[in-house]
């Protein structure tokens, strides 16, 4: 064996320049690979901290109003809080009233998702995350309960939307009536997006102020994570039962979020999978050809080696094997590769967008990697080789 | 012993068919050194190969110590060439990437003999040649007669009962050359048979046995 190794990697140095781009050829197809996967991994995993961070929340959102009509979005009304409010095991139930309204600044229209929330409840909802931006010395302030005509503002909204920035103080009209901007929120993102194109006022200001009574989403926080999907399904009973209707309401738990995610995931990896299989295709046909040429240029080495005693299954054997050596080099290069250009763009991805994808390289990976590398090699290598097994010693013999 | 019966070997060339092999019926016993010549294209060279089982007649049989070879399988075949026959070509067929001990011991890998036995024996051969320092030397670092030298000890690796050279001799010079049929002729006398294509008519004197072939067909 040590021997087949002796003749096989002498027979890959002979041909230096080609067998090299052949590994070339592998590691890049291999190191896509894994590249690829790494940081799919990564992005799945900062999502779902983001998420777990919210572990604790269910979401509920009404359905269509009316049996059968998909159009209209129903509500909730606060005999449906107050239930939920009641239910086992529930910390906190927050209303939000939220409501596309015209808003006016300036002389300029637009219309914009103003939410009514207790402010003592911001609290609850979005937890400590949510800070003020600061604003050239004038930092803000929250909303307040006694609060009126009073609203704060989402960072997209102070910056973007309106010609002209939006200030702490400056004065909005929304649906005719004035609203001073008491403070703006920080640049949230991710999955806080929303916030950054919402404005907030004071539930009482919505119900009086903007005519909106209805309740657009309950957001709920529970004690204990293991609970959420019992409590889930029991707010969906009750509120369903409130309005007499079946599957009205939807109460997602983030547990719920985050496995969805997993599958989307699992399908991104796929995706991923089969477009950097293209590149493993490629670099199988530059082993068959390699592998081909070999044959052909020892087609006379085959026919002496034969001549000397040598089987068809020794031969087949030789080649074979310097298929996987090449491919098994081209494998280790391509995990290296790999690691390296995941980490590389993951920290360019960090630097140029400040967003954290670590590059996350499991071990299985790498193995797979690497036994995808060498069934390739010897699938690649296995014509070819049968092809010099097969030669005739004496057409062989005579070529040289 | 080797008998070959009717043996016919034809090859199609486009349309015409070419008599390499037309119904040749010789016998060589065990131990006889024969010299076969003949013009250019009589067909010397697919006798041999039709001897030494590397090629299949088109018709016919070759019979080694008995045995039809023509009903023998690849794998029969390459063990029948391994273990009774050791060829000599004219253009040596080193393997070049090998030096000498590796290209002598190259048979004995085939044969599955294990490493440091094959070395062993590998190095015994080449000094039994005249070339025991010359045993990490590459192809292309030696001399024609010494490259031909290391191939007459790869033929004799697996110590076989028959050695067939065809024209062992047409690339060196005749110095060179006489010291390897000297070389064979000992092979010879140790009671192996030896079967030689030559063109030269001093070297093929020296052999107990002529045959002559013109057009595919022997005549003795
Ligand atoms: N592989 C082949 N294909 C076609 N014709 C061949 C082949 N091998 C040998 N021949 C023909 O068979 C005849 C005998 O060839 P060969 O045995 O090499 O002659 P010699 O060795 O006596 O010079 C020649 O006419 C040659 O052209
Ligand atoms: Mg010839």
């Amino acid at each position: 064996m040590k021997d087949a190794f002796l003749l096989v990697y002498r027979s890959i140095k002979e041909r230096k320049a080609r067998s090299t781009l052949t590994i070339l050829g592998i590691t890049v197809g291999i190191g896509a690979v894994i590249a690829l996967i790494s940081l799919g991994f990564g992005m799945q995993a900062s999502i779902t901290e983001q998420l777990i961070e919210m572990a604790d929340v269910i979401m509920v959102t009404p359905g269509s109003a009316e049996f059968g009509s998909w159009g209209v979005v129903g509500s909730f009304t606060d005999r449906d809080l107050a239930d939920v409010r009641r239910i086992g095991g529930v910390k906190d139930a927050v209303a939000m009233r939220g409501e596309m309204e015209d808003v006016e600044f300036r002389g300029e229209k637009l219309r914009i998702q103003v939410v009514g929330i207790d402010p003592r409840d911001i609290g609850a909802v979005f937890g400590t995350a949510i800070a003020l931006q600061e604003d050239e010395g004038i930092a803000g302030r929250d909303l307040r309960e006694n609060d009126r005509r009073a609203c704060q503002i989402g960072y997209s909204i102070a910056t973007d939307y309106f010609g002209e920035e939006i200030r702490v103080n400056d004065r909005l009209s929304i649906n005719g009536s004035k609203f001073r901007v008491v403070g703006i929120l920080a640049k949230q993102g991710g999955f806080r997006s929303e916030v950054d194109t919402s404005i907030y006022v004071t539930t009482r200001d919505s119900i009086t102020m903007l005519d909106n009574k209805d309740i657009s989403t309950i957001f709920v926080r529970v004690w204990d994570i293991g609970d959420a999907e019992r409590i889930a399904n029991e707010i969906e009973a009750r509120i369903d039962e409130n309005h007499k209707l079946d599957d009205f309401t939807s109460a997602m738990t983030m547990s719920g979020a985050i496995e969805q995610l997993g599958t989307i995931f699992g399908l991104l990896q796929v995706v991923l999978i089969a477009l950097s299989s293209i590149s493993l295709l490629v670099a199988a046909m530059g082993i068959m050809n390699t592998m081909l040429m070999a044959v052909m240029e020892r087609t006379h080495e085959i026919g002496v080696m034969k001549a000397i005693g040598a089987k068809n299954r020794n031969i087949l054997t030789l080649f074979l094997l310097e298929a996987s050596v090449v491919s098994v080099i081209g494998g280790v290069c391509g995990c290296m590769l790999g690691v390296i250009a995941a980490r590389a763009i993951s920290f360019g991805i960090q630097t140029a967008f400040t967003v954290e994808i670590a590059a996350i390289v499991k071990p299985e990976v790498l193995l797979g990697g690497l036994a995808v590398a060498i069934l390739v090699g010897i699938l690649s290598g296995l014509y070819p080789a049968r092809k010099a097994a097969k030669m005739s010693p004496v057409e062989a013999v005579r070529y040289g | 012993m080797i008998r070959t019966e009717h043996l016919t070997k034809i090859y199609r060339m486009g349309g015409a068919e070419v008599y390499a092999l037309h119904d040749v019926n010789l016998e060589i016993q065990d131990g006889e050194f024969v010299a076969i010549v003949g013009p250019s294209g009589s067909g010397k060279s697919t006798l041999l190969n039709m001897i030494g089982c590397l090629d299949k007649p088109t018709s016919g049989s070759v019979f080694i110590d008995g045995v039809d070879t023509a009903w023998l399988s690849d794998n029969e075949l390459a063990e029948i060439r391994r273990e009774k026959i050791g060829f000599v070509f004219q253009q040596y067929n080193l393997v070049h990437t090998l030096n000498a001990l590796e290209n002598v011991a190259l048979p004995l890998f085939f044969a599955g003999m294990k490493r440091e036995m094959r070395m062993e024996m590998a190095k015994e051969k080449l000094e039994s040649v005249g070339l025991g320092d010359r045993l990490y030397h590459k192809p292309s670092e030696l001399s024609g007669g010494q490259q031909q030298r290391v191939a007459i000890a790869r033929a004799l690796a697996n110590d076989p009962e028959i050695i067939i050279g065809d024209e062992p001799t047409g690339n060196v010079d005749t110095t060179t050359g006489n010291a390897i049929m000297d070389m064979l002729e000992g092979l010879n006398k140790e009671g192996r048979t030896v079967i030689v294509v030559t063109h030269n008519i001093e070297i093929a004197a020296r052999a107990g046995i002529r045959k002559r072939m013109r057009d595919g067909r022997v005549r003795d």
